[in-house]
C-alpha cells in the first residue's frame, strides 16, 4: 500500500512534467497567478521536494529503495525540466544555466553530506569503473567508446559557424549624468524635484501624493477621494490628469494604455518598450532619472547604454519641461509606485 | 632584583615602548594638524591670491573657496588638481598597460596587508582564549596555535612591506602627476602612516620575540596587552590608507578645482570613509580566517599521521569559525557601504548595481553564496567526526533546499543576458516571474535566509554529540523552533512587503530583516549554549576523522574569499570610471576605460593565483622554521586533548 501511494505521488509529478515537456499540456494551462508568481515558483519547487521526500520515505518503508545516485540525477533533471517547460514566458538560457549549476551543486551537497550517502551515491560509478560483472564490463566499454564520441560531437558543434544573434549584455538602467540641460535649464539629478508633486498648499510633498496613487493590487483601483478625472480636482490630481492626457496623446502607442509596455506599436520593437508596472523599472528610480531618460530619449543614452537598443524619441523636442514632469507624475500615479527618494 | 621582577620590569618597559610608539605619530603630527596639515603642494600659489583676508591686514591676502562635500568655506591652501594629458610626462609608460601593472601591485599588497592585519587579531583572540581556559592542556594548545599564526604572519609581513614599496614605485613611475597631487593633499597623513608602520613593525617584533619570555601569570597579561596595542596600530594604519581611497571616490576638503582648503580632517573623513573602514576590517578578518583555514586544510591533506590530522583538523575548524564569525556581518556592512554610495552619488550607485558594473555584482552575489554554502557544507561534514550526530543527517536535505532557494533569488540578475530572440520570446526586458528576484527587496530576503540557515546549521553542529539535560530543555527546544520559524516568516514576509511600499521605506526594511537574522545569531546561540551546560555526551569528537571533502570546502572557502576580494576591489575602483579623483581629477591616460567583464575576471583570477602561489611559499618557509623548533616548544598532541572550548 505504501509503495502504491508513494509511486502515485511521485508518478503524478513526473507525468505532469513530462506532459509539459512534450508540449501535450501548455505551460500556460497551469496558471502562474499574477502578483504571486515569484513565490508560487518557489512554492512549487518546495512542494516537489516535499513530494519526492514523502515518496522516497514510503517506497523505503515498502522495501523499494531508489538508489541515491538515481535520486540525485533524477531530481536534478526534474529541476532543469521544470525551469525549461513549467515557467513562462521562457527563461533565458543564461539564467537557466546559472540555476542548473546551483541545483547541481545542491544535489552534490545533499548526496555527499555524510559518508554513508556519499558511498551510496558513488557505488554505481565505482561498479562501472571496477567492472566486476559482465554487465558492468559491457557498460564500461560502452562509456569508453561513447564518451570520446560525445566530446568529439561537442567540439565539432562548437567549430560550426553560428548564425544565431549574439547575446547582449544590455544595461537597462545606465547611470545618469550628474545634471542634464533641458530647454536651456540645468537640472541636477541628485537634488531636483518634480514641481507638480505638491500638496494643497503648493509645497513639494511626497507623502501627500503617495497617499493618492492607485491601489497597487490586482486591478489597480483608484482611491475614492483621489480621482484625477473629477472635474473639480485641483493641484496634484489635476496635474496627474494633465499628465495622463499627455501620456495618451504621445506615449501610450508604445508603452500601452496599462503602462505595461504593450502598446499598439510595441511589438514592432525589440526589445519592446519599458514596462512601468514592473517593480524593476520606474519603482527603482528617482523621478529625475525618468526626467532625464524621457527628455533625452534613446539617442541620449550614455556609452554604457550600449547597444543603445531604444527608439524612444528625445521628448524635449516635442514636449515642454512642465509636460515632461506631469507625464512622469501620471506614470507613478497610474502604476501605484512611489519614486525613489533618499532620506 | 629577582629574575621575575626583572622580567616584569622589562615587560612593562616593552609595553610602555609600544604605547610610546603608538602615540609617537600623533605627537609628531600635532603641530601639523593644528595648522590644518600645513600647506600642501607648497602653499597657496601666487597667482591665486585674490581676496583680502582681514580688514586690518591688507598685505595678507587669501582666497577662500567652498568645500565640494562639506560645503564649508576654507582658505585655499593648495594647487588645483593637475589637468593631465595623454603624454609621457603625465603618464610615463612601458609598452604595456600601466593600469594593469598598478592593479597587480595594488592587489598583491592588499592581499598581504589584509592578511597581516587580520592574523594578529586572531592571535589576540586565540591567546585570550588560552589565558581564559581553565584546562591547562587546552590553554597550551591555544597558545601554541596563536604562536603558529603570528609566525606565519611575520614572514608575510616582510612581503607586505616589499609589495608596499613596489606599489609606491609603480605609482611614482607610472602615474607621477596623480600621485603627486594625492601626496600633496595627504602629506601629513602619509607621514603619520609611515610612522605608524614603524610602530607596527616594532610592536610586532617585540610581541613575537617576547612570546616565550612572557608565558605565564602577570607577564602573560602584559603580552596580551601588547597584542591589543599591535592591533590598534594595525587598524589605524588601515583607516589611514582607507582615507586615500575614500577621497578618490568621494572627495572632500577640497574645492571644485581640487584645491586643498586647509582642513585635513575633512579630507580624511569623506562620505565613504566610515563604511569603508567597517567593511574592510570585517572583510580582512573573514579573509584572514579563510587563508589560515586553507593552510590547515593543506596540512591536513598532506598529513602522514593521525596526530597531525587531528591537529590540523582542529586548526582549520578554529580558523574557519573565526572567519565565518566575521563573514556573517559582512553583507550588512557591504549593504551600508552601498547605501552610502547611493546617497553620495546616485549615478555611482546605479553604475554599480544597476548599470555598467551590475554583472560584476551578480558574480559577487554568487561568490557570497559559495562562501555560505561552503561553510554549511563544512559544518555538515564536521558532524561526521562526532559520534551521535548521525541523528541530524536526514534533515540536511531541507537545509540544502532553504539555502539554495535563498541563493537562487540572491543571484538572479536584474539585467539578464539573452539573445534578441530570447528577449522577444520573454516579451520585454524584465521577466514577469524572475524579474521580481532581481531587485533589492527579494535579494535582502535571499541573503537573510542563507545566513539564518547558516546559524541554524551552527546550532545543530554545537549539539552534534550532546543532548541538553537542563530541566527546561523541552521548553527551550520549542522556543527555539518557534523563534526560527517566525524568523523565516518575518524575513520572507518583509521581502514580499517591500514591493508594496516606497523605495526609501523599502531600504529601511533591511533593518528589521537584519535584526531578525542577528537575533537568531546572538539569542539562539546563547540559548543553545545555556541549554548545553552540563549536557549529556552521547559520543566523543574524533578530531582528524573528518572527510577530505570538508578540507576541500575550506580551500574553496579561502579561494572564494580571495577571488571576491579581488573582484570587489576592482568594482570599487572602477566605479570612478574616468576619474582619478571623482569629479576633481580626470584620468586622461589611454587606459581610462572600463575593462570587459571577461578581462577583469581573468585579471582577478591571475591575482588570486599569484597570491596563492606566493603564500604557499610563505607557508613552506613556516614549515622550515617549525622543523627546527625544539621538541618542547611543540604543542601537545591535539587528538588526545579534550574538545576545544570554541563552539562546544
Amino acid at each position: 500500500m505504501k509503495v502504491l501511494i508513494g509511486s502515485v505521488l511521485g508518478g503524478l509529478v513526473v507525468v505532469l512534467i513530462a506532459l509539459l515537456a512534450f508540449g501535450v499540456l501548455p505551460a500556460t494551462s497551469l496558471k502562474l497567478v499574477e502578483g504571486y508568481m515569484p513565490m508560487q515558483m518557489l512554492f512549487e519547487l518546495g512542494a516537489s521536494v516535499a513530494i519526492f521526500a514523502v515518496m522516497s520515505y514510503l517506497l523505503g518503508q515498502g522495501g523499494v529503495q531508489l538508489s541515491r545516485f538515481w535520486q540525485g540525477i533524477l531530481f536534478w533533471a526534474y529541476v532543469l525540466l521544470y525551469l525549461k517547460f513549467r515557467v513562462y514566458p521562457p527563461i533565458p538560457f543564461s539564467v537557466r544555466a546559472m540555476y542548473g549549476t546551483v541545483t547541481l551543486i545542491a544535489v552534490f551537497m545533499w548526496v555527499s553530506s555524510n559518508e554513508e550517502d556519499w558511498k551510496k551515491f558513488k557505488q554505481p560509478i565505482m561498479n562501472v569503473l571496477d567492472a566486476n560483472t559482465g554487465f558492468h564490463k559491457a557498460l564500461r566499454t560502452v562509456y569508453l567508446i561513447a564518451l570520446p564520441i560525445l566530446l568529439w560531437g561537442f567540439s565539432y558543434s562548437s567549430f560550426l559557424p553560428n548564425l544565431d544573434e549574439p547575446v547582449e549584455l544590455r544595461t537597462v538602467h545606465p547611470a545618469p549624468p550628474a545634471s542634464t540641460k533641458v530647454h536651456g535649464k540645468t537640472f541636477v539629478l541628485q537634488t531636483s524635484q518634480n514641481p507638480y508633486r505638491v500638496n494643497p498648499e503648493g509645497k513639494y510633498d511626497q507623502e501627500y501624493t503617495n497617499a493618492r496613487i492607485v491601489e497597487q493590487a490586482m486591478g489597480r483601483l483608484m482611491k475614492p477621494d483621489a480621482n484625477p478625472w473629477d472635474e473639480k480636482a485641483e493641484g496634484y490630481l489635476k496635474y496627474v490628469r494633465e499628465g495622463g492626457e499627455i501620456f495618451f496623446q504621445n506615449c501610450h502607442f508604445c508603452h500601452g494604455d496599462n503602462l505595461n509596455g504593450r502598446g499598439l506599436h510595441a511589438f514592432a520593437f525589440n526589445p519592446i518598450p519599458a514596462n512601468f508596472t514592473d517593480p524593476g523599472t520606474i519603482a527603482q528610480l528617482q523621478e529625475t532619472f525618468i526626467f532625464w531618460r524621457v527628455s533625452k530619449g534613446g539617442i541620449g543614452l550614455p556609452n554604457e547604454g550600449f547597444p543603445w537598443a531604444s527608439v524612444m524619441p528625445p521628448w524635449e523636442q516635442h514636449l515642454t519641461t512642465d509636460e515632461i514632469w506631469k507625464v512622469i507624475l501620471f506614470e507613478y500615479w497610474h502604476t501605484g509606485y512611489y519614486p525613489r527618494t533618499w532620506d | 632584583m629577582g629574575s621575575l621582577t626583572r622580567k616584569k620590569t622589562l615587560a612593562v618597559m616593552a609595553l610602555s615602548a609600544m604605547i610610546g610608539l603608538l602615540l609617537l605619530p600623533i605627537v609628531v603630527s600635532v603641530p601639523a594638524l593644528a595648522s590644518g596639515g600645513g600647506a600642501p603642494a607648497g602653499g597657496p600659489p601666487p597667482d591665486v591670491v585674490k581676496k583680502e583676508g582681514g580688514e586690518g591686514d591688507k598685505d595678507k591676502k587669501v582666497e577662500k573657496a567652498r568645500d565640494v562635500y562639506y560645503k564649508t568655506e576654507g582658505i585655499v591652501s593648495g594647487l588645483p588638481a593637475p589637468k593631465t594629458g595623454d603624454n609621457a610626462k603625465d603618464y610615463p609608460r612601458y609598452n604595456f598597460e600601466s593600469r594593469v601593472l598598478l592593479w597587480f601591485a595594488n592587489q598583491q599588497h592588499l592581499y598581504y596587508g589584509s592578511f597581516v592585519l587580520a592574523v594578529p587579531i586572531f592571535c589576540m583572540v586565540i591567546e585570550f582564549m588560552g589565558v581564559m581556559t581553565k584546562d591547562k592542556a587546552m590553554a597550551k594548545k591555544y597558545d601554541q596555535l596563536a604562536y603558529d599564526f603570528i609566525k606565519i604572519s611575520l614572514t608575510a609581513y616582510s612581503l607586505t612591506a616589499i609589495l608596499g614599496g613596489i606599489l609606491i614605485f609603480t605609482f611614482l613611475t607610472l602615474y607621477p602627476a596623480f600621485f603627486g597631487y594625492l601626496s600633496s593633499i595627504f602629506r601629513p597623513v602619509m607621514h603619520i602612516y609611515a610612522l605608524m608602520f614603524v610602530a607596527e613593525s616594532g610592536t610586532l617584533y617585540i610581541y613575537y620575540y617576547g612570546w616565550d619570555k612572557m608565558k605565564e601569570g602577570f607577564l602573560k597579561w602584559i603580552h596580551l596587552s601588547m597584542s591589543v596595542i599591535l592591533n590598534v596600530i594595525g587598524t589605524v594604519l588601515m583607516f589611514l590608507a582607507n582615507s586615500w581611497i575614500g577621497f578618490m571616490m568621494s572627495p572632500a576638503g577640497v574645492d571644485e578645482q581640487g584645491r586643498f582648503l586647509g582642513n585635513i580632517w575633512h579630507v580624511i573623513h569623506t562620505a565613504l570613509w566610515n563604511p569603508l573602514n567597517v567593511h574592510r576590517i570585517l572583510g580582512n578578518m573573514a579573509f584572514g580566517g579563510g587563508v589560515v583555514a586553507a593552510y590547515a586544510a593543506y596540512r591536513f591533506l598532506s598529513s602522514k599521521t593521525d596526530e597531525e590530522r587531528a591537529h590540523y583538523d582542529w586548526m582549520g575548524y578554529i580558523a574557519m569559525s573565526l572567519g565565518v564569525a566575521f563573514l556573517i556581518p559582512l553583507p550588512f556592512a557591504g549593504y551600508w557601504l552601498m547605501r552610502e554610495v547611493y546617497a553620495y552619488r546616485q549615478q555611482m550607485g546605479i553604475t554599480l548595481m544597476g548599470g555598467l558594473l551590475a554583472w560584476l555584482f551578480i558574480i559577487q552575489a554568487t561568490m557570497i553564496g559559495i562562501l555560505f554554502l561552503s561553510t554549511n557544507y563544512y559544518l555538515w561534514q564536521a558532524l561526521g567526526r562526532m559520534r551521535g550526530a548521525e541523528r541530524f543527517q536526514r534533515w540536511i536535505k531541507y537545509f540544502v533546499f532553504l539555502l539554495v532557494c535563498g541563493f537562487l533569488v540572491f543571484i538572479t540578475p536584474h539585467t539578464m543576458v539573452m539573445t534578441p530572440a530570447e528577449l522577444k520570446a520573454m516579451g520585454g526586458q524584465q521577466h514577469p516571474v524572475l524579474g521580481n528576484y532581481g531587485v533589492m527587496s527579494a535579494k535582502n530576503g535571499g541573503i537573510n535566509v542563507i545566513i539564518t540557515t547558516t546559524v541554524l546549521t551552527f546550532i545543530w553542529y554545537q549539539r552534534g554529540n550532546r543532548v541538553p539535560s537542563v530541566s527546561w530543555s523541552k521548553f527551550g527546544n520549542i522556543f527555539m523552533g518557534v523563534f526560527f520559524f517566525f524568523a523565516y516568516v518575518n524575513i520572507i514576509w518583509l521581502a514580499i512587503y517591500g514591493y508594496f511600499i516606497p523605495a526609501n521605506v523599502r531600504v529601511g526594511l533591511s533593518v528589521p530583516q537584519v535584526a531578525t537574522t542577528l537575533s537568531c545569531l546572538f539569542f539562539m546561540t546563547a540559548l543553545n549554549l545555556s541549554m548545553l551546560k552540563g549536557a549529556k555526551q552521547i559520543g566523543p569528537i574524533e578530531w582528524g576523522k573528518i572527510s577530505v571533502r570538508s578540507q576541500y570546502a575550506l580551500i574553496m572557502l579561502a579561494t572564494a574569499f580571495t577571488w571576491m576580494m579581488g573582484l570587489m576591489g576592482y568594482i570599487r575602483s572602477s566605479v570612478r570610471l574616468f576619474w582619478h579623483v571623482n569629479e576633481i581629477m580626470r584620468d586622461n591616460s589611454p587606459w581610462a576605460y572600463t575593462h570587459t567583464v571577461g578581462f577583469a575576471a581573468n585579471m582577478i583570477s591571475f591575482n588570486v593565483l599569484f597570491f596563492w602561489i606566493s603564500i604557499m611559499f610563505v607557508f613552506w618557509l613556516g614549515t622550515l622554521a617549525a622543523k627546527k623548533a625544539p621538541v618542547e616548544a611543540k604543542a601537545p598532541v591535539p587528538g588526545q586533548a579534550p574538545q576545544p572550548a570554541v563552539g562546544h
